[in-house]
């Protein structure tokens, strides 16, 4: 089992497990049980089921049931699903929808990578990961990052709320965040001078998320934004200007210009009176809206101007905080009545001005501390690096006590340890997450390739990669309906996924029609023809037993299953043919229709199809005294007795049922040479009688000196008649 | 080829949380309302649902009503008068009716003696007078539907004893139906001559070693004696009981003789007349050309095939397509039920 292969015993550390297993101990599950039934149980027996689900048979003392009480159920079998692996924040459905929409964009990328190696194989010096494939991740990092929920915020409606400065959209799952994050590292490469916005723009996104465990610049805001209706005069609360230098710290721009705008001094009536204390407010405002940002592009509400290249950027920046510091040293400071307003906005230009002590106060925890640092110390950080002893830096100053999934998965990035990163994905967000994420890994470096694609021989001979396949492909086939998918990802696994598919494929339930050519579908795909006509076998055979026979003989002759159709065919032979007058035999003639007219494939039931034309022509003959159709039926008897598929049982009563045809009454039917060959297969038949594994057929006992006395009186007549 | 595109379909997807087992569409109550039956099976707790929908105009679906089978429904039909007839994996048949408040159940039957497991199709006259009910254990069962008795009687038409087994039945006027199984088989049944069918179709053409069972089939009204059916390796092809032992071959099985256009490779679920799409030389139009035909099939498409043309591709998923409904009264829409637990509603143009 790949899920178990999590390390050697010596290594006990996250980092270095590959499936990490918790050892904590929980507290025991109870899961009550609703049998039904009477006690006393006598017999009571578990075992697995397919996936998490356990299988509990419940037995009845079976003498309770024997007589009287047979409306009573003797026993009863009830699945108990164990409560499931998830974190409760994305719902087993919606698990099931990110799984199903993840098989096309890898299934994708796996055919370009695969046409791009052997493309670079040919050619001597391109290195395999090009440009172009960097695209090619992209693109399936968006279409799986588009999967995890949209984080757009519902469009602002036509009437804002003048007072409500926090945009809730839809809640945003960790799942997408830290897919967002490894997007970013690992797919974006090309774009590393804007790292530093694009994640002061995901820390925008996602600061709620980390609001579960500890205090922060979001949750902040939020109960700000519920106490907002019961103030008065907003300026005089000490908690908005602390709200705002903290979404100023964190760079959330629209927020603290929304609502700066809020201040006392844009009221109309007060317009007048405090219009210095206005004109400050208003210039601050003006200041952190014209913010200059280094990065692509910026959406739609964002505030700060957009410079793509560093040069442009840097004289701006310079510019910038040069009105900032024109700003902090005028003398309307003075004028300024309001004391609250004048220390309040101070505090936001010491922000802007990157005052490591201002920064510090209005941030909560190390990720927003470093985020600020981005925005207002060093906008130019990059390299992995710098931003990772910058993060260390950070921890020092503000360190978070309670750790958090995301965090810990931003630190194993930004120290470059693929192990890390692969240990947190896997604790934190699950097999699918693990499987996906490294297709996005094995872009970041070299080592990071080679560590993933390299073969262990503790793993049993396979690659990280194809060992983390694996235990997602186990996942997908311990469901009922995720099953299907799961040989997407098994067939990428070039050791072991081929004998995992054909394990998958057999153990598939086939009671189903439907399930069982889905089945045999995918063997189809995959060209495994071999387990497809196993499959077919089995339900065949399954269709038999149930009493379903025309089922199970379309089955196994769709698998050319020539045992399993012979033996058939002899219980066949057990009931059919007794009498020609058997109108049980009527039955059988759907069956025989479906066995179709080629022989090769219907095995020993060829004599089947070969006895019903016979008793056809027979039962004609019988009707009526037709020499033509008696003719025929003489033809079908000979060619079921030359026939070596006939079984000898049968000869005689072939031979029996035939006595009228023997001794016809217009004309010999059957010429010296056919006689002889019935004669000398009934002189056979009298010699296999002495052995000891004879069938007797219960006809009457002068059957056979019936049969002898026509031939002979047959052989006499056409004697005479060929002279 | 048409050098100008034609308009294309709008597609809306519809994700569900639980797998459907099928999907109809039911007749409207009023001019703009659209409502759906779909049959609904959670795998998480092993629960099945029949839920009738309302299709709003933002095209989304929400549950009107809800009714719980005593298991997996392995076929559901409706028919004009607003009645659902829907046939269990556990052999039972359930009729429902809907007057827009809430489903009713109207009877249902499930004794020893009606079917042995899985019902596997079922098909209601278009008044609903009567239901018609075949199984893989080979037998063939008319059901009669009256007003309000809570269990219904059932007469058995035909009984193959497991040694033939249907998948699909249809009928074809109120005392005749075509019945399709095993071995590409198909049958006519007429119950005016009880006992056996009629006539049948054995599908041994030129095909090597393979068989195939027949899923679907399709009668349209102005033309009862040609039987529209689907099966395995995409197969889609008409028997007209005129030409008794040819089939009319539309799409798929690799005859070797006529080139016919292939639209799927695996199962063909369900099969339709599609009265949307016009036959391309209306005028000229004879009694033996098939009209065009919709069918989805394993390997996610849906397409509609007519005889002699290039195939039209409405969907092609990366997954199956289980069923899918064409809407009586309005042709244009369709509904389909897709393996990955959604519904997909196309609106033609």
């Amino acid at each position: 089992m790949p899920g178990f292969a999590s390390g050697s015993a010596d290594d006990t550390s996250r980092g270095a497990a590959l499936v990490p297993v918790s050892t904590e101990p929980h507290p025991p599950a109870v899961y009550p049980l609703h049998l039904g039934l009477k006690p006393p149980i006598s017999r009571l027996s578990i075992s697995w089921s397919r996936g998490n689900t356990l299988r509990v048979s419940a037995f009845r003392q079976t003498t309770s049931v024997t007589k009287n009480s047979g409306e009573e159920i003797g026993g009863k079998v009830v699945e108990v699903r164990l409560s499931s692996s998830g974190d409760g924040e994305v719902s087993d459905a919606q698990w099931r929808r990110i799984e199903y929409g993840s098989v096309v964009p890898f299934a994708l990328l796996q055919s370009r990578r695969n046409s791009v190696l052997s493309l670079s194989k040919m050619a001597i010096d391109s290195t395999p990961y090009n440009v172009e494939w960097l695209e090619y991740v992209m693109e399936y990092s968006k279409d799986i990052n588009s999967l995890l929920g949209s984080s757009k915020l519902p469009p602002d409606s036509v009437i804002a709320d003048p007072n409500k400065f926090l945009k809730i959209g839809e809640e945003p799952t960790c799942l997408k965040a830290a897919w967002e994050l490894m997007e970013m590292f690992y797919a974006e490469k090309m774009f590393q001078a804007w790292l530093p916005e694009r994640l002061v723009d995901w820390l925008a996104d996602y600061d709620s998320l980390l609001s579960s465990t500890q205090l922060t610049v979001h949750s902040k805001l939020v109960n700000f934004q519920k106490e907002l209706f019961s103030l008065q005069v907003i300026e005089d609360n000490p908690r908005y200007w602390e709200v705002l230098s903290s979404a100023l710290a964190v760079g959330w721009l629209e927020i603290v210009v929304k609502m700066l705008r809020l201040h006392g001094s844009y009221q109309l009536d007060q317009l007048g009176k405090r219009e210095t204390e206005n004109g400050l407010v208003e210039a601050v405002a003006v200041l952190i809206s014209k913010m200059p940002r280094l990065r692509a592009k910026i959406d739609g509400g964002k505030l700060g101007e957009v410079f793509k290249a560093k040069p442009d950027f840097i004289k701006a920046w310079e510019k910038w905080r040069g009105q900032i510091t024109k700003l902090e040293c005028s003398s309307f400071w003075i004028q300024c009545s309001h004391p609250q307003t004048r220390e309040g906005l101070k505090n936001m230009l010491q922000i802007m001005l990157g005052n490591i002590n201002s920064l510090r106060t209005a941030t909560c925890n190390w990720i927003e501390l470093y985020i600020s640092h981005f925005l207002y110390i060093r906008p130019f950080t990059v390299g992995l690096e710098s931003m990772y002893s910058l993060a260390q830096k950070c921890m020092l100053s503000k360190p978070m006590f309670v750790p958090h999934r995301l965090i810990g998965l931003l630190l194993g990035i930004l120290g470059e340890n693929t192990e890390v990163v692969l240990a947190e994905c896997s604790d934190g967000f699950g097999p699918w997450m693990v499987t996906h994420a490294i297709e996005l890994l094995t872009t970041a470096s070299d080592q990071a390739e080679i560590l993933l694609h390299e073969e262990r021989y503790n793993l049993g001979g396979i690659s990280v990669e194809e060992l983390h396949r694996l235990v997602y492909a186990q996942v997908l086939s311990s469901h009922a309906l995720t099953w299907q998918i799961a040989p997407i990802y098994l067939i990428s696994c070039m050791k072991q996924g081929m004998g995992l598919l054909e394990i998958l494929l057999y153990k598939q339930p086939l009671q189903h029609n439907q399930l069982l050519l889905k089945n045999l579908e995918i063997c189809r795909l995959y060209e495994l023809d071999n387990v497809g006509s196993n499959i077919m076998k089995i339900a065949g055979v399954n269709h038999w037993k149930h009493g379903r026979k025309g089922s199970g003989v379309f089955w196994l002759q769709q698998a050319e299953d020539e045992v399993c159709l012979n033996r058939i065919a002899q219980q066949l032979f057990d009931s059919v043919g007794k009498s020609i007058s058997d109108e049980s035999f009527k039955q059988w003639e759907g069956l025989i229709e479906l066995l179709g007219s080629e022989s090769k494939t219907s095995g020993g039931l060829e004599f089947l199809h070969k006895y019903r034309d016979f008793k056809k022509s027979l039962k004609q003959v019988h009707d009526g005294k037709i020499t033509d159709t008696a003719r025929q039926a003489v033809e079908s008897l000979m060619m079921l007795m030359r026939n070596p598929s006939t079984p000898q049982r049968f000869w005689l009563p072939l031979l029996f049922d035939s006595l009228k045809l023997l001794s016809w009454w217009e004309r010999p039917l059957l010429n010296v040479s056919q006689t002889n060959l019935l004669l000398n297969k009934l002189q056979e038949l009298s010699l296999a009688r002495l052995r000891p594994d004879f069938i007797k057929s219960d006809l009457p006992p002068d059957a056979l000196n019936a049969v002898r006395l026509a031939l002979a009186t047959n052989l006499g007549r056409a004697i005479l008649e060929e002279q | 080829m048409a050098i100008t595109e034609p308009p294309t379909p709008q597609i809306h997807r519809l994700q569900q949380s639980s797998y459907l087992d099928a999907v109809r569409w039911l007749p409207p109550l009023s001019a703009f309302d659209k409502t759906a039956a779909l049959a609904l099976y959670d795998a998480d707790t092993a629960t099945s649902s029949l839920e009738v929908h309302s299709l709003t105009p933002q095209n989304s679906l929400t549950s009107q009503s809800r009714w719980t089978p005593p298991s997996r429904i392995s076929s559901l039909r409706t028919s004009n008068s607003s009645l659902l007839a829907a046939s269990t994996f556990s052999g039972s048949l359930h009729i429902l009716g809907y007057d827009g408040s809430g489903l009713e159940p109207q009877g249902s039957i499930g004794e020893v003696g009606f079917h042995v497991g899985c019902v596997s199709g079922v098909d209601l006259v278009d008044d609903g007078s009567e239901c018609v009910s075949v199984g893989e254990d080979g037998r063939v069962n008319l059901v009669r539907v009256v007003g309000d008795s809570s269990r219904l009687s059932h007469r058995r038409v035909f009984d193959g004893n497991g040694l033939v087994g249907f998948s699909a039945v249809k009928w074809a006027s109120p005392t005749e139906f075509f019945t399709g199984g095993f071995g590409f088989n198909l049958k006519f049944w007429d119950l005016r001559k009880p006992g056996a069918a009629v006539s049948q179709f054995k599908g041994n053409w030129n095909r090597g070693k393979t068989s195939g069972i027949v899923h679907s089939i399709d009668i349209h009204p102005s033309r009862k004696h040609t039987c529209l059916a689907g099966g395995s390796s995409g197969t889609l092809f008409a028997w007209d009981l005129r030409w008794q032992q040819q089939p009319i071959i539309l799409s798929g099985a690799r005859t070797g003789e006529v080139a016919t256009h292939s639209v799927s490779e695996s199962e063909v679920w369900e099969v339709q007349y599609d009265r949307y799409t016009k036959p391309s030389n209306i005028g000229n139009i004879s009694s033996s050309r098939i009209l065009p035909a919709m069918m989805c099939s394993e390997d996610g498409i849906l397409a509609v095939v007519e005889q002699g043309e290039e195939p039209v591709e409405l969907l092609a998923e990366p997954c199956a397509i289980n069923s899918f409904d064409i809407d009586r009264h309005n042709p244009a829409d369709v509904i389909c039920s897709l393996e990955w637990e959604s519904v997909v509603i196309v609106t033609r143009p």
